[in-house]
């Protein structure tokens, strides 16, 4: 297993090298010169020279993309234009927030495409598996920051009570109580769309299972409904839902984008929307690296799983 | 004699599959439903300066913030502008967006996906690394950080949705082309001298058609909602034109006074062009994929 993830991270390092040269070629291609935005109201050309020495754009694009490349795999990730901070400081700052809403709206995606996924499986084309399937339908074609409106707007405002603030975060070690409140809406809307696809593949893995020999002869030796689906049916059928959950673990920053602009959230998300307006490239720059290294190595981390948890798939035969 | 059997037998083929998909067609409910709520989208798109009531832009603030009546079905914005007459001009933009950003992955990816599958070697592995590299990257993060470098306008929203959309194309037609560039039509193609840009479009490219229709309904809803969410962010077109997710962001600040109206219309369209979208492409996919196709 060792010489498989081995393998597997010396697979990544041309896609990894590949990635970089396209976060550093995006901050380049932009036709704004990233000093006139470092200088802010001071436009004298001496000191517009100075900044650009400074900050090393003067030299050719190879050197400047060593340059950054080897601050990068040093954990520097260069200094925000507006505000002169670490870019690397800003986003670990924000990041227990993100992961805080991530993780919330993974823990709500996961449990009730499990509960429902599996009830609807189990009691096909009743009620329920035809609700699953009409929420499996509307939740992917359903816009997130549309989803976010209607909530703030519902629990925010018509409903007497104001049962939700509209946005905003109170970190979990001043108040438990508000924080959790303000973090209900946002979890809710991120959750919906993971939520659908979820959904939809615990209820095909779990029907597929159902139909296969196994099954059958579990059911044949009298074996209880429920020891069927939970010992037997669900171990396989979870092996997909797994690997979606997974990805969707690498994708949270992306996930967190929109929902923390909605609700005014500050995670990293939010820093990247603030920074594009301002021209903020380092900041953008580090966080699209960021969130693309956190989706490959996810990625890496749902291959190494499955191969874990399906035994019919051997590191041997993955490697090659 | 085998000289007149062979058209006739190939003729009779070719109609028992064209009467097979239409029967699949007129079978298939979510095929109608999604195909005709996507020409009405279309039909709204393509003739929204005439069945618009009102001009999307012009500010009339005699008429602002006016829930919906008989005279603007959908309300009216702080601004005095007909949500209705926005949305349906909205279209175009979304639509536009989805069709353009599509083509540029559909020919970008599927030009790569042929070569590398066809060509193989260094080729192949260069390709494919590239591709590996832009998969790398979250789509929607992908598409913000483009955007963001190019410039928040409605072209660079079409490239940067465009470029996410790529190795979708390339690595779904490098794997139809690896699956039937061994078959016997392809060798005999290549035994008779075809040229192997004659191979590729003539004999390879038709068998990758049917699953390449499938994902670009299928990357169309994903196109129209990556345009929104840049939209929404101010990566898309800039005001006073009319954006659906543009329009969303916007009523938020009135959201507080309850003026629901500014949103609503917006979100249905999206989730009204989206849906039909991702139905239509469910549809077809049941209707061209032979193996589902057979056991219907």
């Amino acid at each position: 297993m060792i010489r498989y993830i081995i393998r597997r991270l010396l697979l990544m390092i041309p896609v990894a090298f590949l990635v970089t040269i396209g976060v550093f070629t995006l901050a380049r291609i932009s036709p704004v010169d990233p000093v006139l935005v470092f200088a802010g109201e001071d436009r004298d050309p001496v000191q517009l020279e100075a900044i650009r020495h400074q900050l090393g754009l003067d030299q050719s694009l190879p050197i400047q993309y060593v340059a950054w490349l080897t601050h990068a795999l040093q954990g520097d990730l260069g200094r925000s234009f507006q505000n002169h901070q670490r870019v690397t400081e800003a986003i670990v700052e924000r990041l227990p927030a993100t992961l805080e809403l991530g993780a919330a709206a993974l823990l709500i995606s996961v449990s009730f495409a499990l509960v429902i996924g599996i009830v609807s499986a189990v009691k096909r084309n009743s009620l329920v598996d035809l609700l699953s399937t009409s929420v499996t339908l509307m939740g992917v074609s359903f816009p997130s920051f549309f989803l976010g409106v209607l909530l703030i707007l519902l629990f925010a405002y018509v409903i007497p009570g104001k049962i939700f603030p509209p946005g905003g975060f109170v970190p979990i070690t001043t108040d438990v109580g508000d924080n959790l409140r303000r973090l209900v809406l946002p979890a809710v809307t991120l959750a919906t769309g993971s939520l659908a696809l979820n959904l939809r593949q615990v209820r095909s893995s779990l029907l597929e299972v159902f139909g296969l020999e196994y099954v059958r002869t579990a059911r044949a030796k009298g074996l209880r409904e429920r020891a069927v689906i939970v010992r037997h049916a669900l171990k396989n059928a979870l092996i997909p839902v797994v690997t979606l959950v997974g990805i969707q673990v690498g994708a949270i920053i992306e996930g967190a984008v929109i929902t923390e602009t909605i609700f005014s959230w500050p995670g990293v998300g939010r820093l990247v929307v603030q920074a594009i307006p301002s021209h903020d490239y380092p900041v953008v720059q580090g966080v699209v690296l960021v969130s693309a290294l956190s989706f490959m190595l996810s990625t890496l981390l749902v291959d190494v799983l499955y191969a874990r948890v399906d035994p019919r798939i051997s590191f041997e035969s993955a490697a090659a | 004699m085998a000289g007149t059997t062979v058209p006739l037998t190939l003729g009779r083929a070719r109609n028992e599959r064209v009467a097979s998909t239409i029967y699949l067609l007129r079978r298939n409910p979510r095929m109608i439903v999604g195909g005709l709520i996507v020409l009405a989208w279309l039909f709204v798109a393509a003739f929204a300066p005439i069945i618009a009531p009102f001009d999307p832009i012009k500010v009339n603030v005699i008429d602002s913030l006016q829930s919906p009546n008989a005279t603007h079905w959908l309300g009216t914005d702080d601004l005095g502008r007909d949500v209705f007459s926005r949305v349906l001009w909205g279209s175009r933009i979304s639509l536009s967006v989805g069709l353009i950003s599509v083509s540029i992955g559909l020919l970008v990816g599927t030009s790569l996906g042929l070569a590398a599958g066809y060509l193989g070697g260094k080729f192949d592995l260069i390709i494919m690394r590239g591709i590996d590299a832009l998969l790398a990257f979250p789509a929607l993060i992908l598409a913000i950080a483009i955007t963001s470098a190019l410039g928040p306008q409605i072209q660079n929203a079409m490239i940067a949705i465009g470029i996410v959309a790529i190795p979708a194309y390339a690595r779904l037609t490098r794997g139809q082309v690896l699956a039937v560039r061994a078959r016997e039509f392809i060798v005999a193609a290549r035994t008779i001298g075809c040229s192997p840009l004659r191979i590729v479009m003539r004999h390879i490219f038709p068998n990758v058609m049917n699953a390449l229709i499938v994902q670009a309904t299928l990357s169309t809803a994903f196109a129209i909602l990556a345009e929104a969410a840049l939209s929404f962010l101010g990566l898309g077109p800039q005001p006073p034109f009319p954006s659906w997710g543009q329009d969303i962001n916007y009523s938020q600040r009135y959201l507080p006074n309850l003026k629901w109206w500014m949103s609503v219309g917006p979100g249905l369209a999206i989730f009204s062009a989206v849906f039909a979208f991702n139905f239509l492409s469910d549809a077809l996919r049941d209707a061209l994929d032979p193996r589902l196709r057979r056991s219907a």
